[in-house]
């Protein structure tokens, strides 16, 4: 099962990095934005798929890293490309803190979702007031930056290389992601989404650690901002707008929230399914609503969890082990009823 | 003998409910003192106030030489003090071993023995090996790798107890560790906390309403109703106590449960 699964992601690596030399100009676009999508999917689902957190502003963390890198590379400072970046993580994760502070003190269920919808939409209406933002129109022409790194220089400007560096950069960020997921860290953060009372019990300063994921996820959202900006080469107050903070839910919930790579395979076939209707007017948002109907009512787990428990049942068959294999994968309807 | 917690004259109300008026109640260290008294006399409020999880009105709380009056749940746990709960809580989905492997963990972090936050728990190292011992001391080796959501109710109470063991904890706190259990599994129950509490050197501090269960286990007990201390002695004492043979012991020793 492992060789399969390393194939598997050799393959998706393969494909991501090959699109420039068999895709077309319009595909190629799409699958950039792909992956910024999967950077702030996998950013939203820290929170909600490990530390049951949700967010239902994330948007807003993303606006600020695209805005301030859009700002930045028009006004021509001079600041290298990768410090950029890095600042739009500091900047979504100094957002994060001090929304988290006042926030994640009081509330953390619906109430938290609530509240930070309503900031994001505070933020978003702030911005298209703001002349030096561009107002409603918001930031175009925004040039794609060359990458100095000392030894050597590349210049991002053509469609290609910047799609490479998006390559790169995301995956570097998902990475750190999945080792900041699959750690003790990590897996403290799941036994708070469980049960946060049983983890205050092992000694865990459980509002720190909420405190922390929502930091790390505020920074890695606008790092993807960042990323977004010089690619779309434009930024509008739409990226901080509810809808686009839907974008990482639904690709959760498609993909598998319990899974750190359910948001990646959900934001692929949403780009997928986006892509097949786009001459069918209207058309799309009713497959992906009846999609999203049919994995939510068949395999709340979403489409890796409802292939895990496929691959399951197939080794359980294949190798009768016994009492305890069968107690693990357990009946179907309690699995369905607890995973709801 | 040298006091590990102390209790001083705790207050604590609901709204204009008060729940405790004035407890005192001190435990000595490697004892087991059980709360007792009927449903609604504040046993579970005290015990929670012990913990940390509510903080009392009025009154101090001393932890092995530390006033904890106003610190919170995980600063106690931090302290040595560990906690079951009455309904066993376990993470329904992780599996049997991990349940024990992020306790151990988060007691190392806590403890600033922090492995690296991308640290992985191979076979084999340390933290392994702990969780495998602990397991086998507690009978669930066999089912370390079953999601806890499958475990029987009494195997729950186990992982739970062993959650609680993995913190090396100094003060146990049992929340009724034996509600809802058949008599079989009570007198298991029991049997295991006491080898538990001697193999591991430890205090214990519980609610229980099973009297078989506090007579098999306690050195000395707290009878309480309506929030006030109708006793507090060994079990000699507080069996021979008029009032409590009154108010508790003669009516409900055998009639409360849960």
């Amino acid at each position: 099962m492992k060789i399969i699964n390393a194939v598997l992601f050799l393959a998706c690596l393969a494909v991501m990095f090959t699109v420039p030399l068999w895709a077309d100009q319009g595909i190629l676009f799409i699958a950039g934005l792909v992956l910024v999508e999967v950077v702030f999917a996998l950013s939203w689902n820290l929170l909600f798929g490990f530390t049951g957190l949700a967010s239902f502003g994330h948007a807003a963390f993303f606006a600020i890293g695209a805005y301030l890198c859009g700002y930045a590379l028009r006004a021509g400072i001079g600041a290298p490309f990768l410090l950029l970046i890095l600042a739009a993580g500091v900047a979504g994760a100094v957002a994060a803190v001090l929304t988290g502070m006042v926030l994640l003190r009081r509330t953390t269920g619906i109430h938290l979702a609530i509240f930070t919808l309503a900031l994001a939409e505070i933020l978003r209406i702030l911005v298209g007031y703001s002349t030096a933002l561009g107002r409603e129109d918001g930031l175009a022409s925004i040039p794609r930056p060359s990458l100095e790194l000392g030894f050597a220089s590349f210049n991002l400007a053509s469609g290609e290389a910047y799609y490479w560096f998006l390559c790169l950069a995301a995956t570097v960020i998902a990475a750190f992601l999945w080792l900041v997921c699959h750690g003790p860290f990590g897996r403290i953060l799941v036994s708070i989404r469980q049960d946060p009372e049983r983890t205050t019990f092992m000694g865990i300063n459980v509002p720190a650690y909420r405190l922390a994921a929502f930091t790390i996820s505020g920074a890695t959202s606008g790092m993807a901002g960042a990323l977004y900006a010089p690619w779309a080469q434009i930024v509008t107050p739409e990226s901080a707008h509810w809808i686009h903070s839907t974008q990482p839910m639904l690709a959760s919930l498609l993909g598998g929230a319990q899974s750190f790579w359910g948001p990646v395979v959900g934001t692929v076939l949403f780009s997928i399914i986006n892509y097949s209707t786009r001459n069918l007017v209207g058309l799309s948002e009713l497959v992906i609503g009846a999609v999203l109907l049919v994995i939510v009512l068949a395999a709340p787990s979403g489409v890796v969890g409802l292939v895990r428990e496929l691959r399951r049942r197939l080794s359980a068959r294949v190798s009768q082990t016994g009492p305890g294999t069968e107690g693990k994968v357990g009946p179907k309807g309690k699995l369905v009823q607890e995973a709801a | 003998m040298t006091t590990l917690l102390n209790v001083d004259n705790v207050y604590k109300s609901y709204g204009s409910l008060p729940v405790l008026k004035g407890i005192s109640l001190t435990v000595e260290e490697k004892e087991t003192f059980a709360i007792i008294g009927p449903n609604g006399a504040g046993k579970t409020t005290l015990f929670r106030v012990m913990t940390g999880e509510v903080l009392s009105e009025r009154g101090r709380i001393t932890y092995s030489g530390h006033d904890v009056t106003g610190k919170s749940a995980h600063d106690r746990v931090q302290l040595g003090m560990g906690r079951t709960f009455q309904v066993a809580r376990v993470f329904p989905e992780f599996t049997v071993e991990e349940n024990i492997i992020v306790a151990i963990e988060a007691r190392l972090r806590s403890r600033s023995e922090r492995p690296l936050p991308w640290y992985r728990t191979r076979p084999g190292s340390s933290v392994r090996e702990e969780a495998g011992a602990l397991l086998q001391d507690l009978d669930l080796w066999s089912k370390k790798a079953t999601e806890a959501k499958f475990l029987s109710h009494g195997d729950k109470k186990r992982l739970e107890l062993g959650i609680a063991l993995a913190g090396k904890p100094q003060i146990l706190m049992l929340d009724e560790p034996t509600a809802g259990m058949s008599p079989s599994d009570r007198i298991a129950t029991t049997e295991l906390i006491i080898r538990l509490r001697a193999a591991n050197a430890m205090t214990v501090v519980m609610t229980e309403h099973d009297m078989d269960v506090i007579f098999g286990l306690a050195n000395r007990i707290l009878v309480m109703n309506q929030g006030e201390m109708i006793a507090i002695g060994t079990i000699d004492e507080v069996r021979a106590n008029p009032i409590v043979r009154e108010v508790y012991l003669g009516k409900e020793m055998y009639g409360a449960d849960g």
